[in-house]
């Protein structure tokens, strides 16, 4: 018995001169996952280096690479299971306001199913997302998104790389240069452009290429990216998002709040659907309420704080559960108004049915908007043409969109003058720049995009739930490298989800931070982390419960 | 089979504003919350009832989207195919009756080339030089931008689709070629050695006599097979140049489909593939019959 108490002293005297001796467990080997090169060259290219830069802090850094849907997959539904990945938020002109980035994405209430995969939690940030939402005075909201993103910078939920500038060309021998809008964090892609560009000759047409399939021409359908293009032009929205980012009067010609709950509109004079029916404020009226029910669940979260609709005259007037700033931009603005009088029985009928409103395609798709439909060829091309009733009719004829898979061909296409509007282009802009030098016919602009690349960090497996952890790994990376290497300079660094596109709600103040691996290693150093052999371990006492 | 694929079909819609309710009525719609078999035997049900059910991505009927895109598809490969097979049988047959002449030794190389070539690399050579260089044929689709016709016929037989199916129809035609071109030609070879061909050479008939309707109709035989494999291996194959030049076929609808996980489009687009493989290999064996006799007599 005696013997038996000694060796279990003995063993207890080793387990605690073992744990006052060596630091953590040695942390297990990490992995970074990101799309093939084939289909993402930038977010591939950029995915070696961090490791790279990860590596010489002692870390075992695994590039896992997969499809895009596979990549979805894991990262959406497998919550737990992977442990940093390359990932991008696109730019639309709704997310002008800065609400549903900075909210959907950090807020805790959306860690569980919705955009904060990454599961980050902090009440103060919470706290603060929430009361910008609130506040419609726009220097106090300034202030909080302000405050939102120095949080952010000093957590580093994510490794934010770069705003990637969107490049798009024309041929200005067809359309007059100075006709062509640049809308702040898109581009010159965008609604404005298709209707103020002016032809300078015979053709008229604005004929303009997409890489990828319509999926359906639907105003109660949020589909593909480029769908969208399309249902902008064909249905008006009461308020509209102007070049500046801001939401300006549109279907409505202006709008008054009679308090932070209430907001009216009045409806512009004469307009008419492209069957020649007046727009009504009914129609408007049916086109929230079409939202708030059950045939159109993607709309439905931008009408949820929608208590009541009332019409008088040509006022509609929105009652609100809440006070919230982003209204104008995320509601009003992204709302397309239908016509009740097609809509109202398809619902009925759809009411019935196992099916909404977005398996319902209209065969010839009836909106309000400074465009008409035409026609559709499946997989081949839309034709628009001009609305000449509109109260801002365009200056072209038709705006024709063509499906090009393949890049090569649609720059080609751009030369030869097939296409006249390059409003697609995924390939290297330095291409194109050399292209504008051989030809001469033709303009590109490049414009820095709201949307972002970064390295995301999953909370749910440490060590990532430490701050200053992923601090370290932020800052061991040299944005400036990042953009020449991967972006070839086609890009801006970023450490905040508002873009400086938005450059009223950007903070200038958390771009500054030093980079480098000594910054890294002794941030790592101070937090506790330490180097044995080579390979990073995790602080005193702290276990590796992830190993395989 | 494509549910052994390893991700779920919403993952191609996924957006910030997507509640879990939202999801679960999605997977709800399409059934994907059943267990596989179940959802196995609705589908033979439906199908059964000449139903292919719809599209996960574009929300619409799959049979309706495959039609529409069918006819670009079959014409793009017979056009290809005949022209090939044609080329390749006549010429197959002039090489074998030149045998070890200087033509025949540059030709065969050159044939040999051709089938080597990416069919990518081809188009894109075609591309540039035929359509951004000279400028004679447009680069991409079926039609000029913004151009409406009335129907399939109309479209086809305008002037407009042919110019737009010459590079697309080259392309696949000079890759496919080579094929009936050498065997072809070592049918000949072989048939040329036979009796009934010395045969009909002793009686005194003319070479050309010989060759066309004695030795070239026998030699034809297999080429005829090889025609009906080709089809369907076209088809499916078809997706390179249908993304090289833009054309709306089933090729890359199957390619999105698939990577989409869209799975009803993807098994629709196999089984019309499937169908037109099936038809083709039947008309093969009915040509077979008045080509060679002797098979309706066995």
């Amino acid at each position: 018995m005696k013997k038996l108490l000694g060796i279990a002293a003995l063993l207890a005297g080793v387990a605690i001169a073992t744990q006052a001796f060596a630091a953590g467990d040695k942390i297990r080997e990490i992995t970074l996952t990101t799309r093939p090169q084939a289909a993402q060259p930038q977010e591939f290219q950029f995915v070696q280096l961090i490791a790279q830069e990860w590596r010489k802090l002692g870390l075992d850094v695994k590039v896992d690479v997969m499809p895009w849907e596979q990549m979805a997959d894991l990262v959406w539904y497998n919550r737990d299971k992977w442990d940093t990945t390359g990932w991008q938020m696109v730019g639309r002109p709704e997310r002008s306001d800065p609400d549903e980035l900075i909210y959907n994405l950090f807020h805790s209430s959306t860690a569980p199913k919705g955009y904060n995969f990454i599961g980050y939690n902090n009440p103060e940030l919470d706290a603060t997302v929430e009361a910008q939402r609130m506040e419609t005075d726009p220097a106090k909201r300034r202030e909080l998104l302000h405050k939102a993103q120095s949080i952010l910078a000093e957590d580093q939920p994510n490794l934010m790389l770069v705003h990637p500038k969107s490049t798009f060309a024309f041929d200005k021998n067809v359309w007059d240069p100075a006709t062509v809008i640049d809308q702040g964090g898109i581009g010159i892609k965008n609604t404005w452009t298709f209707i103020s560009m002016q032809p300078l000759g015979e053709q008229k047409d604005i004929i303009l290429n997409s890489s990828d399939n319509i999926q359906a021409i639907n105003p109660l359908f949020i589909s593909g990216g480029t769908d969208s293009w399309i249902t902008e032009l064909v249905w008006d929205r009461l308020l509209r998002i102007g070049p500046d980012g801001l939401p300006q009067p549109w279907a409505a010609e202006s709008y008054e709040w009679l308090d932070d709950k209430t907001i009216a509109l009045t409806l512009r004079d004469g307009m008419k659907w492209h069957d020649g029916q007046p727009v009504t404020v009914d129609d408007v009226k049916f086109s929230f309420e079409a939202a708030m029910g059950d045939e159109a669940p993607m709309y439905k979260p931008f009408v949820g704080n929608i208590e009541a609709i009332e019409t008088d005259g040509n006022k509609v007037t929105f009652k609100l559960k809440n006070a919230t700033a982003a209204f104008l931009t995320a509601s009003l603005s992204k709302l397309n108004i239908i016509p009740k009088h097609v809509w109202e029985p398809v619902l009925a009928d759809l009411g019935t049915k196992d099916e909404n409103a977005e398996d319902f395609q209209e065969p010839a798709p009836i909106g309000s908007g400074p465009y008409k439909f035409t026609s559709w060829t499946t997989n081949e091309e839309v034709v628009l043409t001009a609305n000449e009733d509109h109260f801002s009719p365009p200056k072209a004829d038709r705006w024709i969109l063509r499906i090009v898979p393949n890049t090569e061909a649609a720059i080609g296409m751009l030369r030869s003058g097939e296409i006249n509007f390059l409003a697609d282009f995924s390939g290297d802009p330095k291409i194109l720049l050399d292209l504008v030098e051989q030809d001469g016919d033709l303009e590109v602009v490049s414009t820095i995009d709201m949307g972002f690349r970064y390295v995301a960090f999953n909370h749910r497996r440490p060590p990532f739930n430490d701050p200053e952890f992923r601090k370290a790994l932020s800052y061991a990376i040299n944005r400036d490298l990042i953009v020449g290497a991967a972006f070839r300079g086609y890009a801006v660094k970023s450490n905040s989800v508002i873009s400086p596109a938005l450059g009223f709600w950007h903070n200038q103040d958390v771009n500054e931070f030093k980079t480098g691996a000594d910054v890294a290693k002794s941030i790592l150093e101070n937090a506790g982390y330490t180097v044995d052999g080579g390979a990073l371990h995790y602080p005193d006492g702290v276990k590796e419960t992830l190993a395989q | 089979m494509f549910r052994l694929m390893p991700t779920n079909p919403l993952a191609a819609y996924i957006d910030p504003t997507f509640t879990e309710e939202q999801q679960l009525a999605l997977m709800a719609k399409f059934g994907l919350d059943r267990p596989l078999w179940e959802q196995y035997f609705i589908y033979l049900k439906n199908l059964l009832q000449g139903e292919l059910g719809d599209s996960f991505f574009y929300r619409q009927p799959v049979g309706e989207r495959v039609l529409e895109l069918l006819p670009n598809t079959l014409i793009l490969t017979f056009s290809s195919l005949i022209i090939a097979y044609a080329f390749g049988i006549i010429v197959g047959a002039w090489l074998a009756w030149k045998r070890d002449s200087i033509a025949e030794r540059t030709a065969i190389p050159l044939v040999l080339t051709t089938r080597a070539m990416p069919e990518f690399w081809l188009g894109m050579l075609l591309l540039a030089v035929f359509s951004f260089s000279l400028g004679w044929f447009p680069a991409g689709g079926t039609r000029s931008p913004g151009s409406e016709y009335s129907g399939y016929f109309d479209l086809y037989t305008s002037r407009d689709f042919l110019v737009h199916l010459v590079l697309p129809a080259a392309t696949l035609a000079i890759y496919s070629q080579g094929l009936p071109l050498l065997l072809m030609r070592s049918n000949m070879l072989e048939v040329m050695n036979e009796d009934f061909v010395t045969m009909a050479r002793i009686k005194g008939l003319s070479n050309w006599t010989v060759v066309v309707r004695h030795a070239a109709r026998n030699a034809l035989l297999p080429v005829m097979t090889s025609f009906a494999i080709a089809v369907g291996y076209q088809i499916q194959g078809n997706v390179v140049v249908e993304t090289v030049f833009s054309w709306p076929g089933l090729g890359r609808e199957l390619v999105n489909a698939v990577s989409a996980s869209d799975y009803p489009l993807a098994q629709g687009a196999f089984l019309m593939i499937a169908v037109v493989v099936v038809l083709m290999n039947l008309l093969a064996d009915l040509l077979y019959n008045l080509l060679d006799p002797r098979v309706s007599h066995a």
